[in-house]
């Protein structure tokens, strides 16, 4: 007799849990590490009363997460709307049907090399690939200027890289094939082969290396960069070939998902995201560049205007990630 | 047992809702990309040169991973359950600790104390690392699965022994070959678990079969080639364990005496056993923990608190899922390995033992391209799914260490009250349950604490806007400070321990009960 | 609980312990095969001091003795041959299987060599058991209620087994009963015991004739 009550209580719980008014919800999925994105989206909870239910992501090489999950879910949605570091993925997303246009008012005054020309996704709040290095180690005038000195005997043993199957990496190695070329950017990964390069398993891992003094330098986001800083580290960091083919400028994203569940909800948290605000926030918190004009940052944040920018399509970085995925797997596993 | 009886009923209920809930959608995926995404001869094409080679070399490192943890369980379940060395209670709760911690994370905690004290992790980054690390992690299952066989030994057949030789002997000649059948399920076990393991490898760089499996989902978003790769691993897993049944099944030695279970411990000289406890307590726990702490006390105690501030809200909800996710658990476990035990046949067995071989990403894209219809809805998108999640992950072990309990029943037990006229489920209920408590409570311990833990099919099923609790560790820790993240490793560490500790105590008076009324 | 109890056991003889169950004499069986040590006082095995105050001095496998416990204990992972030998090769002796199989033969037992316990019937395990512990030729044979589970005429066939043992083998022979139709049946020497006390020592002429109050409202049943 317990026992079935036992049961009958269990079965109502799971089917309440299951059941839940969703007229004032919005689902998010975001790659963003969850210690940025989620004060953003409880701001936006705070000041709209709408509901908003998030799924956040490891880093990739811990566990196979949000992306995975918008693709299996592709025939029924349960996302609204995809909040990326960057537009590589969300141009993934595009070329396999999962998103739908959406043009936000807010997102008017951003250039339009950040956004998606049929609207399919926006970008906002930008990283750049950095090269940070231990001031112990290696003293400023030491210090390379372009990611490829990063091949100089010099530094031989003392470079780290993240693993360029994943994450922002591998964008910025997509986008040095698209802008140098393939038997440029091909000579430029085999010389750091045997340079004795040290490939870390994500970019945390590789500003870990650097602050503990492991490399004397590495690749890596602004927001770790930042992030180290913080931590008190003795850091720098700098933005490459500045007098050649520029930095890599890496936007967040945000996208609509086709037939999302609330996409009314959906538009209104784009907004949300692509405005000033969020922005100036993000500044803050992570050392995130502003697209838009205008927008107040703390003195440290450095601003794009400041910085000699990649020349580069997002779709085309996209279309050529595919290509090299298979030589990049290579690359990386050849002890 | 009749047909109508309710025992039966019962068995068929859980089977089929197994088959149907966990098994079914499984079996969808696999056969959807076997079949429908290219024809079989193509897609049976990436078996290359290649990926054999990887395979062996994952085979070879479960197969060690799976020989030592078996080994050093053994020794330490045997000292701990048949010798009187002191401190026993302490060292069968310390010994468990790694199982109560992310293997990824006791990664990284090896990584930086290599770090600390030689300056450099070469020597940990390497094929050997990543052995000794899940070695540390699996010994403890090991420890459960023979402690609790070797402490059912029948005392006399040991004694019988004594009269003939000495300790060591009998240890060795009666002991151990009498506990073979907890000895092949720790091995096999421990070779399943490692074969699939892959954020070890993957941090410390090490190139492994399951490696591959996550760069295809990882890097190349490539679900098809992903899921083919792993029913290499699946079909590896049921031959393993095909063999191991073949083998039980015909041993002849799986009877024990009539007089029941008393456990017999020896008096030895606590010198070279105290040595080894606390030399493997201090490999496998002690060096990990005291680099997490350094870590999480580096800058005062302001991270520990903040940690205990980001996970207070997963409590509630992880705790409540892992409680109701081991209850499901165990009663499958039990179930499945009474079943077998009865002879309905071993096909819930081996339904346990498939979901278990499926890496945990492939179970979560399962069950969301089986579930993800709007009309189960209310299955998707509540508890259940991440409970269902649990329930195939680790129902086989229950199974296992419930079956192996119930094997060294004596047969005449059963069989005495059924002569009496007493109904199978008053049996059960009277007899074989208070009889295998131990191991009820052992499955039930384990089940909750891999749960509790449980990373990889969760991710991918839980509801938008839940929070649980290794979710949280891991998405707080891909922006967080060394230590942030260790803090929040000790902080899960702790409540996990106190719920265990908390467990035995309600747990203890049943136990007692059951040691009382098998002592003869 | 055994108190202040001092039994002698005559060399070459059969003694039987009989009591009720829970009277001690399993305990006193185990305590001179060395499986239990005396709290206090001390247990002497040919003038050899082997167990005194909480501490066993020998060991059970160098006291030479042989125990056969009420279930047998017959290994189920060994054959019958292998439960036989084990003793013999653990001591390292020479011409094993000639010595087994003159066992066996001795006791019928030739064909059930290569069974398994589980494969044999209640009187084939019980002579196992007895030949197990005789092949090491123990000068003290220990038995703890070895014909509890056998039928009326296996009883008797291995009751002149038994009864034959002491002089066939040259032993010391302490069975443990409840039936006082056995004890009557082979022992020498009778050592009735209650609640851990001796009532009585007599031949079985002395107990049955005995006056003992307890002794004789056991003997009624």
């Amino acid at each position: 007799m317990k026992i079935r009550i036992l049961l009958i209580a269990l079965l109502i719980t799971l089917i309440v849990t299951g059941c839940s008014d969703n007229s004032s919800e919005v689902i998010v999925y975001t790659s963003v590490d969850q210690v940025f994105s989620e004060p953003v989206l409880k701001e936006f909870e705070k000041e709209t009363g709408i509901t908003v239910k998030a799924v956040y992501d490891t880093e990739e090489t811990k566990s196979t997460g949000v992306l995975n999950r918008l693709i299996a879910e592709k025939d029924n949605p349960q996302c609204d709307v995809f909040w990326s570091g960057d537009p590589l993925r969300t141009v993934l997303l595009k070329n396999k049907g999962i998103t739908t246009p959406y043009e936000s008012p807010a997102a008017r005054d951003i250039a339009p090399v950040f956004k998606d020309h049929g609207y399919h996704w926006t970008g906002f709040s930008a990283r750049a690939r950095v090269l940070i290095y231990n001031k112990d180690l290696l003293s400023q005038s030491d210090v390379p200027g372009s990611v490829f000195d990063l091949t100089e005997e010099k530094y031989r043993g003392n470079v780290a890289i993240a693993n360029p199957l994943f994450g922002t990496t591998t964008f910025h190695i997509a986008a040095l094939f698209t802008v140098s070329g393939d038997a440029r950017a091909k000579q430029f990964l085999d010389d750091l082969k045997s340079n004795n390069v040290v490939i870390a398993t994500s970019n945390g891992d590789v500003k870990k290396r650097v602050v503990q003094g492991e490399v004397a330098c590495g690749l890596t986001d602004t927001d770790d960069a930042f992030e180290a800083i913080k931590e008190g580290a003795n850091i720098g960091f700098v933005f490459l070939d500045q007098k050649g083919i520029g930095n890599l400028i890496m936007p967040n994203t945000v996208c609509l998902i086709k037939d999302a569940p609330h996409s009314g909800n959906g538009k209104k948290l784009m907004d949300y995201l692509l405005s000033k605000q969020t922005e100036a926030r993000l500044a803050e918190s992570c050392a995130q560049m502003p697209l838009h004009k205008g927008v107040e940052v703390p003195e440290n944040i450095p601003s794009l205007d400041s910085i000699v920018p990649m020349n580069i399509d997002y779709d085309k970085t996209a279309l050529k990630l595919e290509a090299i995925q298979n030589y990049l797997k290579e690359w990386a596993e050849d002890q | 047992m009749g047909r109508g009886s309710i025992g039966y009923r019962i068995y068929t209920i859980t089977y089929l809702s197994y088959a149907l809930l966990i098994v079914l959608p499984i079996a969808w995926t696999l056969l959807s990309v076997f079949f429908t995404e290219g024809s079989l001869n193509d897609n049976l094409g990436f078996l290359d040169k290649k990926i054999l080679l990887l395979l062996g070399k994952s085979a070879l490192l479960a197969f060690l991973v799976a020989l030592f943890s078996t080994l050093l369980g053994t020794m330490t379940g045997f000292l701990l359950n048949k010798t009187n060395v002191v401190f026993r209670g302490f060292f069968k709760v310390s010994l468990l600790i790694p199982l109560f911690i992310s293997p990824y994370i006791l990664s990284v905690a090896w990584k930086d104390f290599f770090f600390l004290v030689f300056g450099n992790s070469g020597f940990i980054s390497s094929f050997f690392g990543v052995g000794l690390v899940l070695t540390t992690i699996y010994t403890p299952l090991s420890m459960i699965i023979t402690g609790s066989a070797l402490s059912n030994i029948n005392k006399q057949l040991e004694e019988s022994g004594f009269m003939i030789t000495n300790f060591r002997r009998v240890s060795l000649k009666i002991t151990l070959p009498l506990i073979k059948p907890a000895l092949i399920s720790s091995f096999v076990l421990i070779f399943i678990f490692s074969i699939s393991e892959f954020s070890v490898p993957a941090f410390f760089g090490v190139k492994v079969f399951t490696t591959e499996i996550f760069t295809q989902f990882s890097a190349f978003y490539n679900h098809s080639m992903a899921i083919l790769q792993s029913s290499l691993l699946i079909l590896i897993c049921i031959l393993l364990l095909f063999t191991e049944g073949k083998y039980l099944a015909e041993a002849p030695f799986l009877s024990v005496g009539s007089k029941g279970t008393s456990n017999k411990t020896y008096n030895i000289k606590n010198g070279f056993s105290l040595l080894f406890l606390s030399g493997w307590l201090s490999i496998s726990v002690a060096l990990p923990f005291i680099t997490l702490f350094i870590q999480s006390f580096k800058g005062g105690t302001d991270k520990i608190i903040q940690a205990v501030g980001l996970l207070k809200p997963t409590f509630a909800n992880s705790i409540g899922l892992a409680f109701t996710g081991a209850l499901i658990i165990t009663f499958i476990g039990f179930v499945a390995a009474y079943g077998t035990r009865t002879k309905k046949g071993t096909s819930f067995d081996w339904l346990l033992l498939v979901v278990f071989a499926i890496p945990s990403t492939i179970f979560g894209i399962s069950l969301i391209k089986f579930y993800n219809h709007p009309f189960l809805d209310v299955i998707y998108s509540g508890y259940a799914i991440i409970l269902i999640g649990y329930a195939g992950k680790f129902s086989f072990i229950a199974a296992r260490l419930i079956g192996n309990a119930m094997k060294q029943l004596p047969d005449s037990l059963g069989e005495a009250a059924q002569i009496e006229g007493i109904s199978e489920i008053n049996r059960l209920r009277k007899i074989t349950i208070p009889l295998i408590i131990p191991s009820l409570f052992a499955a039930f311990i384990i089940s909750f604490i891999f749960s509790l833990g449980e990373l990889g099919t969760t991710i991918m099923v839980y509801p938008p806007g839940t929070e649980i609790m290794p979710i949280k560790v891991f998405t707080i820790m891909a922006n967080a400070p060394q230590s942030l993240t260790s803090s929040m490793t000790l902080i899960v560490f702790s409540v996990t321990l106190l719920i265990i500790i908390g467990f035995y105590f309600l747990a203890k008076p049943l136990v007692k009960d059951h040691n009382s009324y098998v002592q003869n | 609980m055994l108190h202040k109890l001092t039994l002698a056991i005559e060399a070459n003889k059969l003694t039987c312990l009989l009591g009720s169950s829970g009277c001690g004499k399993t305990t006193i069986l185990r305590l001179i095969a060395g499986l239990e040590v005396p709290q206090r006082g001390q247990i002497e095995i040919a003038n050899k001091i082997v167990s005194e105050n909480g501490k066993i001095l020998v060991p059970p496998h160098l006291r030479n003795t042989g125990f056969i416990f009420q279930d047998l204990a017959l290994w189920p992972h060994f054959t019958v041959y292998k439960n036989i030998a084990f003793g013999l090769s653990e001591r390292g002796e020479e011409k094993v299987k000639e010595t087994v199989f003159d066992m066996l033969d001795f006791f019928g037992l030739q064909e059930q060599a290569e069974k398994y316990p589980h494969q044999l019937s209640g009187g084939q395990k019980q002579l196992v058991a007895i030949a197990r512990s005789l092949v090491l030729k123990p000068e003290i044979l220990l038995m703890d209620e070895p014909l509890a589970n056998l039928d009326v005429k296996l009883k008797h066939k291995i009751l002149e087994h038994i009864k034959n043992l002491n002089k066939n083998f040259d032993l010391t022979l302490v069975y443990v009963t409840h039936d006082h139709k056995e004890a009557f049946a082979i022992a020498d020497k009778i050592v009735v015991l209650s609640e851990g006390k001796i009532e009585k020592t007599g031949t079985v002429e002395q107990i049955k004739k005995s006056e003992n109050a307890y002794v004789s409202y056991f003997l009624e049943y």
